[in-house]
């Protein structure tokens, strides 16, 4: 069964200073499915994404108006703690950045830090997250090489690891194949379409092709408003909105 | 209708894909300077260390000597040789009734008789090269004395000459013992004097006193006789007098030596010892500054016993401060500098410059003749040696340093007047006979000192700023932060120094347990507030979320300073009172209980001062750097981390730390560059004093102070100077090696940290 409001964003609207860069964003996010969030660059789709684990409150000068809940849990509620919020969503950004750490310290970082240190459990997750990742082959004799070491693709399926090691309940992936190419963008996005299985996962994409591949539902931003939501299939083949189709036919980026 | 010919369309400029000259030029112009600047750095810091390498090495470098021609006079061989000041005309004594001089230039003799020495029999002879004085006994128990003088005689042409004259002394009884006088020895302090001589069994002292007469020169008498004999345990084999007219040394045939002592008017023995088992030393000889006496062995040995305060005592005694190699076979000679305490010696036909302090061998030589008697002239310029058959030869002697070497400046010495080996600096001093006292040791510590104790103070400081500026502060709070950590690090240090001496020095004198309290408390309360403040409820801390803690934080640690601050005496009174020994009161005062409870010193301007006043002045530097280095962090690395859900500090401790480890340690090592070279400062807020240990109330003098204090005193060329640029070079080296390791760490942890 899942549940078609895990992640409800709720008349959203987020100011950088005086700028305003979303205008109450009202959208519903299923659990266990892929959304894709696109737009051309600056329409705020990024910013979208970055308020789901409040990761714009590390900038100064930010203020909100609206809500964003959970699976049911408000984002601002006064009595939780960020960071125990940011251990229910997993993060992965559009450069690979691994720490300077070994690949078993990568994966573990997010035990770590929450105390967790008995081996035989950090064993354990790391070959699942590996695994989860389609990274485990690759890896399994370099666990303790930096993670340096590994190429590009490798790096990035590796923070997918890193991110997914907690097992979050939600996956936020800000444009993760923009610096691969294009086997590797391959790679990540067949294991997009496996790890939805398991996570919510919200995906911020420029590229059309790789939407209508792996999610399942798109949403269209343009100028910090949602301007369409729905199914892929919908939204590429039979656009509503004027702008959408402008948009997903090259009109404009 | 013609075709439509296309637009007109500008032909395009020809010399658009051409570089312009002026471009070309300023470029390789450029490029030129830059390498022609890049080159001039590295000149200059090489012509630097030249230079200083330059002044340093003569320190070490040996004595030359240069042996002239021989000079041959007739006759045999003379008990004395003496010389003038300026090592020109040696003369000879052989016992008889007249003294030769020799030109040493042209060999033209001259003989001077000497009238009091007409038709008696010398039996002892002794010779002061200080006064150029020759004492003699005579067969019939006489004894007495002449001088020889030398004026100097300028002629109408400008041209120097140099004329000896005979000066006749008068002539004392011999009270004690009988026969002829076989030893004898004349201490000539001026007004007081003492005449040792050997009689027969008997032993006697005779005190001359000088008394200025209203006309005419001043009269030597007899002031009183003391007789010695019961106080002697054999027969007299040598003795010597002390230059200062006070003291005498007596070596009896058992072997031992007796150390008689001028007091009240009569000679007290005050010591026996037997330098060399039973067998009496050959000779004794005092040393310029009369404390140090050079025992020679029958089988060569030679030892220097010198007068110091044994550990317990009240009283100066003589006691083995140096050993030097044997001198081999032959008869033993013996010369001392009346510049320095070098010394000529020998036996056979080896001969050494030794150097008494250093106990080092300066030079070594052979003779082409076995030597009966050597001297220095008064600059040790020169020095002479006389032979058997009446040769006479100068030799030219070159040893600006003879005080320096590598164990004067780095080992422990054993100077005269003291009583054990140490590591010491007193460059300068009153008297003439004053020896400097080079060991840089002092001084290497004083500058780690300086250094730990401002790092101790300044590294936690600008580290945890640097941390909490980089990574917790509201940007808005960083803009004003770090130009206000900037503006400190120009305040001149001169300004800083004036400061710690004038102001924080005496204020924080009588203030020292309230400032530990603060120092123990200030930490201790910011980490309980962190404690109680994470227990708030979620709802009160987001009040002052996002680094803007510190506005709660302030106004808890302002209290709790102020309350450490004002709880010091309290604390004063029960864990640092003083007993007054004498009185029985017990008075709380920490500058008096210092000293009690450790056996160190306490100085008003101590470590304390310096270790603040140069924290401040480094924390800028750490701090920006530092800074720097964390803020530069990149944010992906951070935002990963914080989306894994680790809170601020751990996001400091595993990833921005690490990652900023090498600047940070790159902002440590200027700091400490920083702080080892920082000289006004330490200059202002210490006393300065070359102390060897690392007591936190007590000063130091760094190398770089030493050099500021004393270099504008150091006359250039001399020992003194060339060991303030050895310091230099020791800072210098200090630095660079310290700096050196510090990269090569550096790079390593950067290897370990790389970023892709």
């Amino acid at each position: 069964m899942t549940r078609e409001d895990f992640i409800a964003v709720d008349r959203f609207s987020f100011f950088y200073g005086e700028k305003q860069a979303l205008h109450d964003i009202d959208m519903r996010i299923p659990e266990r499915r892929v959304t894709a969030l696109i737009g051309p660059s600056g329409c705020g789709k990024s910013t979208l994404l970055r308020n789901m684990n409040r990761m714009n409150d590390l900038i100064d000068g930010v203020r909100h108006r609206g809500d964003i809940r959970l699976n049911g849990q408000s984002l601002y509620d006064p009595k939780v703690e960020v960071i125990s919020l940011r251990k229910r969503v997993g993060m992965v950004f559009q450069k690979y950045n691994p720490f300077a750490k070994t690949v078993y310290e990568n994966v573990v970082f997010s035990l770590r830090v929450a105390g967790r240190n008995r081996k035989r459990e950090l064993d354990e997750v790391v070959e699942r997250s590996l695994r989860s990742a389609a990274l485990w082959e690759e890896v399994k004799d370099r666990l303790h090489d930096s993670a340096f070491g590994l190429s590009g693709g490798q790096q990035q399926r590796l923070c997918i690891a890193r991110a997914i090691a907690n097992q979050p309940e939600i996956l936020l992936m800000d444009e993760p194949c923009a610096a691969l190419d294009p086997t590797a963008t391959l790679k990540i996005e067949s294991l997009i379409r496996e790890l939805k299985e398991q996570f919510t996962i919200v995906i911020v994409t420029h590229n059309m092709e790789q939407a209508t591949r792996c999610s399942d539902r798109t949403a269209f931003l343009y100028m910090g408003r949602l301007i369409e939501y729905g199914d892929t299939k919908q939204v590429f083949e039979n656009p509503r909105e004027d702008e959408t189709e402008a948009y997903i036919s090259g009109k404009f980026s | 209708m013609s075709p439509a010919t296309p637009p007109e369309r500008p032909s395009p400029d020809p010399q658009r894909f051409e570089v312009s000259r002026g471009t070309l030029l300023l470029d390789r112009a450029m490029t030129q300077l830059i390498r022609v600047g890049g080159l001039a750095v590295i000149l200059a810091v090489f012509g630097i260390f030249l230079f200083i390498v330059k002044e340093i090495i003569p320190l070490f470098s040996a004595a030359e000597v240069e042996a002239e021609e021989v000079v041959r006079t007739p006759g045999g061989a003379p008990a004395v040789l003496g010389v003038d000041e300026w090592g020109t005309k040696p003369f000879l004594y052989r016992g008889g009734d007249e003294v030769v001089v020799v030109d040493i230039r042209d060999g033209a003799r001259e003989v001077l008789p000497v009238p009091s020495l007409e038709g008696v029999e010398v039996t002892a002879v002794s010779y002061d090269p200080v006064h150029r004085r020759v004492a003699v006994g005579l067969a019939d128990g006489r004894v007495g004395s002449f001088r020889v003088n030398y004026q100097t005689e300028f002629d109408d042409a400008g041209g120097r000459r140099i004329v000896a004259a005979v000066e006749a002394e008068p002539w004392f009884e011999v009270g004690v013992g009988e026969g002829p006088v076989k030893a004898l020895g004349y201490g000539d302090g001026g007004a007081e004097r003492i005449l040792v001589a050997a009689r027969g069994n008997g032993l006697a002292a005779l005190r001359l006193g000088q008394k200025r007469a209203l006309i005419g020169k001043p009269k030597l008498t007899l002031t009183g006789t003391s007789d010695l004999s019961g106080q002697v345990s054999a027969e007299v084999a040598t003795t010597v007098a002390s230059q200062n007219g006070k003291a005498a040394l007596v070596a009896t045939a058992d072997g031992k030596v007796s150390y008689f002592l001028v007091e009240g008017g009569e000679l007290v023995l005050k010591q026996v010892f037997a330098p060399f088992g039973d067998q009496p030393p050959v000779r004794m000889d005092y040393l310029f500054g009369g404390v140090s006496v050079a025992m020679t062995g029958a089988s060569g040995d030679q030892k220097v016993y010198s007068l110091f305060r044994p550990e317990g005592s009240s009283e100066r005694l003589f006691g083995e401060t140096k050993e030097f190699a044997g001198l081999g076979e032959g008869r033993p000679f013996f010369a001392q500098s009346l510049r320095n305490k070098s010394f000529l010696t020998g036996a056979g036909r080896q001969l050494s410059v030794r150097h008494l302090t250093s106990g080092a061998t300066r030079w070594e030589g052979e003779l082409e003749f076995e030597p009966v008697a050597a001297t220095f002239d008064g600059k040790t310029e020169h020095f002479f040696i006389a032979g058997p058959q009446g040769e006479v030869q100068r030799f030219e002697f070159d040893d600006p340093h003879p005080e320096a070497g590598w164990r004067a400046f780095f080992g422990k010495v054993w100077y005269e007047g003291g009583s054990e080996p140490v590591y010491q600096w007193q460059s300068t001093g009153g008297s003439d006979d004053f020896e400097p006292k080079l060991s840089l040791v002092p001084l290497i510590i004083g500058s780690l000192k300086g250094t730990f104790y401002a790092l101790l103070f300044s590294v936690p400081v600008a580290l945890l700023a640097a941390v909490f500026s980089a990574a917790f502060l509201p940007h808005d709070m960083k803009r004003v932060v770090k130009p206000a950590m900037e503006i400190m690090a120009s305040l001149p240090s001169v300004v800083l120094g004036f400061l710690a001496g004038i102001w924080l020095a005496p204020i924080i004198e009588d203030k020292v347990p309230s400032i530990l309290l603060v120092c123990l408390s200030l930490p201790l309360s910011a980490l309980i507030f962190g404690v109680v403040w994470s227990r708030q409820p979620r709802q009160v801390r987001a009040r002052f979320e996002g680094g803007r803690e510190w506005i709660v934080l302030l106004p808890v640690v302002l209290l709790v300073s102020w309350a450490a601050w004002s709880l010091g005496p309290v604390l004063e009174k029960v864990a640092f009172v003083y007993r007054d020994e004498a009185s029985g009161r017990a008075i709380a005062d920490f500058r008096l209980w210092w000293p009690q409870a450790t056996g160190l010193s306490f100085d008003q301007r101590n470590s304390l001062v310096v270790g603040f006043m140069m924290g401040f002045a480094v924390i800028p530097v750490i701090f920006t750097i530092a800074e720097d280095a964390l803020s530069n962090v990149p944010k992906t690395l951070t935002a990963a981390a914080s989306a894994l859900g680790a809170s601020r500090w751990q996001v400091v401790r595993s990833i921005i730390i690490p990652v900023a480890s090498p600047g940070i340690f790159s902002a440590l090592m200027i700091g400490f560059g920083r702080a080892v070279g920082e000289t006004m400062i330490v200059v202002m807020a210490t006393g300065n004093t070359p102390v060897t240990e690392w007591n936190i109330f007590s000063g130091m003098r760094t190398l770089s102070a030493n050099i500021a204090v004393e270099l504008p005193e150091a006359a250039p060329g001399s020992t003194h100077y060339r060991t303030l640029f050895l310091g230099a070079l020791v800072l210098f080296l200090l630095t660079f090696f310290l700096n050196s390791v510090a990269e090569v760490m550096r790079q390593r942890l950067r290897e370990k940290n790389k970023l892709v």
